[in-house]
């Protein structure tokens, strides 16, 4: 872990930059992504709504074809009551007419003019005369209606001059009837009439189209037939009114509605509308697809480029790991050397806050050169390496460890008692402990010859913030433990004076 | 690596798989098929209005079915069934009048053995003596929507501005024509069937002759066609009707007239603006010589009848629209007494427990079911060729063009061209 902790800051820089070219390689891939979903989508969007607009306008020109269709039927049925010559010459109003005679005269042209509409599902198919006297089939709902003034009413519904006839729709209100009125002679009018709902046939839409709103409006917009039957005889919702306000035949789309209008059989429109929302259902669905697929793609290739990086990674790090660990690594002790150690320890006491407590043993073997110059270096290097163990040993993975000198070890505490323990009698034990280590341990062949450690103690922030004070410090704490006969441990007091001085 | 270049391989398959799977795939796309079926009716806008509506309710209960409607008031409507009946291009389902039964299926083989479809149409809910005015040599043809007759409907509210009671008898009605024709005002009018029935009613009672005798026989000889000729005339020299070829239903809702007779299933199409105004019309006795022979002379009949095409090529939805015409609650509810009395008893059922049975179509039921005198209508009596014929002869006297005798023995000849006649005694 020390080992670890202590390489850390140099593969910082490679986890760095991993995530440097991870985060970059995600957003090349999204903003690729995007740009071509979104591209696609753009260029798909504008096709299928040209289609989508094309489409509504066929059909609204079908309902116009069937709308003209119908009204030239009706007028066709009309014009079929001049083939009966009493049908126009007839005239009830007549004061020379014989009663008897005029009876028996309005028979046949009521018998000639039921056998015209008969198959028909005419409210009214029958003439009108000045003085309101009827032939033909004339509804209780249309004499209920105009009463006593039912030729005036019929005749103002003629406003075509050249043939003499005229349709409406929404006579006083009443939108159940739509009326086709023609001039017979000077007293008398033609009258058919059929019932609105009967245009639910001429503007049957498909069912893939049910959603679409068909309406037949007049030259003030007022509704006289909706495929939504409760909206007849309202006024054109404006949201509609503004997109086809002055146009005759045309299809406009925009986000919230798609309308195309066509003008029919005088002044009337056809308006067919549907929200956008709802006639590009599917393309939103698919849009939504298109995205979720891209997003994915790009989630997958970010993960591709995730695990190849860290496929490729991988070695790079141990290799770096290992000469990190060779750089900074005592061979010999397996612990920190000194420009490893002096560099920890400075980076972490610069860091630290003044609350924190921190202490810097300074260990320095006793007789270490005599037992280079008794035993030989072979042992020497034996002592040092169980050095390093006996500091592995006693302190945790937080604390700095590091060789310093020949036999010269250096730790900077980093942990601190787990208990109510005074940090000063933690680090005190843990110096006995040292020192104890040491004292039951002898080196050579016959183990004769006796090891012990001198350790200096200085203590953060009391003594030093900075390494170099502290470090300061435990020297002159070190000499103290050397002066007062080696193999002990002092703690920096501040009264100390001179120089430590090793063999 | 291998392990990579696996699942990079793997990928790349896998995409060029969807590639193939997709290119050139055929998109089938289902339509919505929908049974298409045909109903007729005849009536007037509110009839036909809430038809409609309950035609969309039953779309929406069976969304496999369409219904395409055909309808039209009822002038010109019989002519109309005659040609599709006759050129066999009638509607599966149809609104019939009682007479045409005898017209189109005499064997019972011109509509279709609703028996057959019992499985789908619910008849538990008709008692069997009704189910007989839609039976013909035992086929079940049609079935009765409630029961109808002519009834004498006055406006009592002009009746008592002009300080007349009630007409009950032949004399009131001449009594109060000399009342309110000097207001110009009728105390009766009607449509020509109407005043044809008000007039064999007259006759009967006069001469205690039936029009029919119990073999379908035409019983009226000369002499009764002549005092039915000659009533006729004398309500219209005496205003206590407008002619039949002046009537209009306006002149109901008007006052011109303040009374009329008309089915039990006309009340509101007739008196609806006047009951609108607060006016009280009600159901008065059957026209009689004295108020002990109410309901004499005169007929009931089944309002109409539902009846199936025997052609039809999908008898169980057209089953499925004429259980639903018949005995759906929301189709009860919607049509209410406009018929009369639903004899369909869970039709009946529903009004009653949403409080519809009431006003004055209810009342002119309720005067009819009452009325012990009254007696089941031979269908012929509606033929159309009888009361033009009757028509035509009434004309000839009221224009001095023949006698009421000429008049009557011309109609009694022209009759016996097309009619069984039960001979003079």
């Amino acid at each position: 872990m020390a080992k670890r902790e202590q390489s850390r800051p140099s593969l910082k820089n490679i986890r760095r930059l991993q995530l440097s070219m991870i985060i970059g390689y995600a957003v090349i891939i999204i903003a690729v992504v995007f740009i071509v979903t979104n591209l696609a989508v753009k260029k798909t969007d504008t096709a299928l709504k040209n289609e989508v607009i094309s489409m509504s306008s066929s059909l609204n020109v079908q309902m116009k074809l069937n709308m003209d269709s119908y009204i030239s039927r009706m007028e066709t049925i009309g014009t079929l009551a001049f083939g009966s010559a009493d049908a126009y010459t007839y005239d009830a109003t007549d004061p020379n007419n014989d009663e008897y005679g005029a009876i028996n005269t309005e028979k046949a042209i009521t018998e000639k003019l039921f056998s015209l509409c008969i198959m028909d599902n005419f409210c009214d198919y029958g003439i009108v005369y000045r003085n309101n006297r009827t032939v033909g089939k004339i509804s209780n709902g249309t004499s209920s209606l105009m009463g006593d003034a039912m030729y005036e009413e019929l005749s103002s519904m003629i406003t075509r001059q050249r043939t003499h006839d005229g349709w409406c729709a929404g006579y006083k209100g009443d939108l159940k009837r739509i009326y086709y009125v023609k001039r017979v002679h000077d007293n008398a009018v033609l009258v058919m009439s059929f019932y609105t709902s009967e245009l639910e046939a001429v503007f049957d839409n498909p069912e893939t189209l049910a959603d679409m709103d068909i309406r037949l409006v007049d030259s003030n917009y007022d509704i006289l037939y909706s495929s939504r039957g409760e909206e007849t005889g309202k006024h054109l919702p404006s949201a509609i009114i503004e997109r086809v306000e002055g146009k005759t035949s045309a299809a406009v789309m925009d986000d919230r509605y798609l309308v195309s209008v066509n003008a029919c059989v005088d002044d009337w429109y056809i308006i067919c509308s549907i929200p956008t929302r709802i006639i590009l259902n599917e393309k939103n669905d698919m849009q939504y697809y298109i995205y979720m697929a891209g997003f994915v793609a790009a989630l997958l290739a970010v993960l591709l480029a995730t695990v190849l990086s860290l496929r490729m990674i991988r070695p790079v790090k141990r290799a770096v790991a290992a000469l990190d660990n060779k750089a900074n690594s005592d061979q010999l002790t397996g612990i920190l050397n000194k420009l490893a150690f002096n560099g920890r320890a400075s980076e972490r006491l610069d860091s630290s806050l003044s609350i924190e407590r921190h202490a810097l043993i300074l260990l320095d073997l006793d007789n270490f050169k005599g037992v280079n110059d008794t035993l030989g270096h072979a042992y020497g290097d034996k002592v040092l390496a169980k050095t390093g163990s006996i500091l592995r040993a006693e302190f945790s993975t937080d604390d700095f460890l590091g060789r310093i000198g020949g036999d010269e070890f250096c730790v900077l505490v980093n942990s601190s008692p787990s208990d109510d323990t005074d940090y000063e009698d933690f680090i005190r034990a843990k110096c006995e402990a040292l020192c104890n280590a040491y004292r039951n341990y002898y080196s050579g062949d016959d183990r004769s010859y006796k090891i012990s450690a001198s350790i200096g103690v200085s203590f953060f922030p009391e003594h030093g913030s900075t390494f170099e004070a502290l470090y300061a410090a435990s020297d002159k704490a070190l000499y103290s433990a050397k002066k007062g006969g080696k193999d002990n441990f002092a703690f920096y007091s501040g009264s100390e004076s001179g120089e430590v001085s090793d063999e | 690596m291998k392990a990579l270049g696996r699942v990079i391989a793997s990928a790349a398959a896998a995409a060029m798989l969807m590639q193939c799977g997709c290119a050139g795939k055929q998109i089938v796309r289902s339509q919505k098929e929908q049974t298409v079926i045909s109903l007729a009716w005849w009536g007037n806008d509110p009839r036909t209005e809430y038809t409609l509506k309950a035609v969309r309710v039953f779309e929406e209960l069976h969304p496999d079915i369409k219904v395409k409607c055909n309808y039209s008031e009822w002038s010109g409507y019989e002519a109309r069934n005659r040609i599709r009946m006759v050129s066999e291009t009638e509607t599966d389902v149809m609104q019939i009048n009682v007479g045409w039964l005898d017209d189109f299926s005499k064997d019972g083989t011109g509509y279709y053995d609703l028996n057959e479809v019992s499985d789908v149409l619910d008849l538990t809910n008709f008692p069997e003596d009704t189910l007989k005015y839609g039976t013909r040599n035992g086929v079940l043809n049609a079935i009765p929507v409630a029961m109808n007759t002519e009834t004498v409907y006055i406006n009592k509210t002009i009746f008592e501005e002009h300080g007349l009671g009630v007409p009950q008898t032949w004399d009131d009605m001449f009594a109060a024509a000399d009342v309110l024709s000097k207001d110009g005002i009728y105390p009766l009018c009607g449509a020509s069937k109407a005043i044809w029935l008000y007039s064999i009613a007259y006759t009967e009672q006069k001469t205690g002759r039936t029009f029919f005798d119990k073999n379908g026989a035409i019983a009226f000889t000369p002499d009764e066609l002549k005092v039915m000729i000659e009533f006729y005339n004398e309500m219209v020299d005496r205003k206590v009707i407008p002619k039949i070829e002046d009537f209009k239903k306006v002149n109901v809702e008007n006052g011109t007239c303040a009374g009329a007779v008309a089915w039990v299933s006309d009340a509101i199409n007739y008196f609806g603006k006047p009951i609108e105004r607060g006016e009280e019309v009600i159901a008065a006795d059957y026209t009689a010589f004295s108020p002990a022979d109410s309901g004499a002379g005169w007929y009931e009949k089944p309002a109409t009848l539902y009846a199936m095409s025997k052609n039809t090529a999908h008898p169980k939805e057209a089953a499925q629209l004429l259980d639903f015409l018949l005995n759906n609650k929301k189709m009860a509810l919607l049509q209410g007494v406009e018929k009369g009395i639903p004899i369909s008893k869970s039709a009946k059922d529903y009004l009653d427990e949403a409080g519809q049975l009431s006003g004055l179509q209810y009342e002119a039921s309720i005067v009819m079911d009452d009325n012990a005198n009254l007696r089941e209508m031979s269908p012929l009596i509606e033929n159309i060729d009888l009361i033009n014929g009757f028509n035509y002869a009434a004309n000839l006297v009221l224009y001095d063009k023949a006698t009421a005798e000429e008049a009557a023995q011309q109609l009694y000849d022209t009759y016996a061209e097309s009619f069984d006649m039960a001979g003079v005694d």
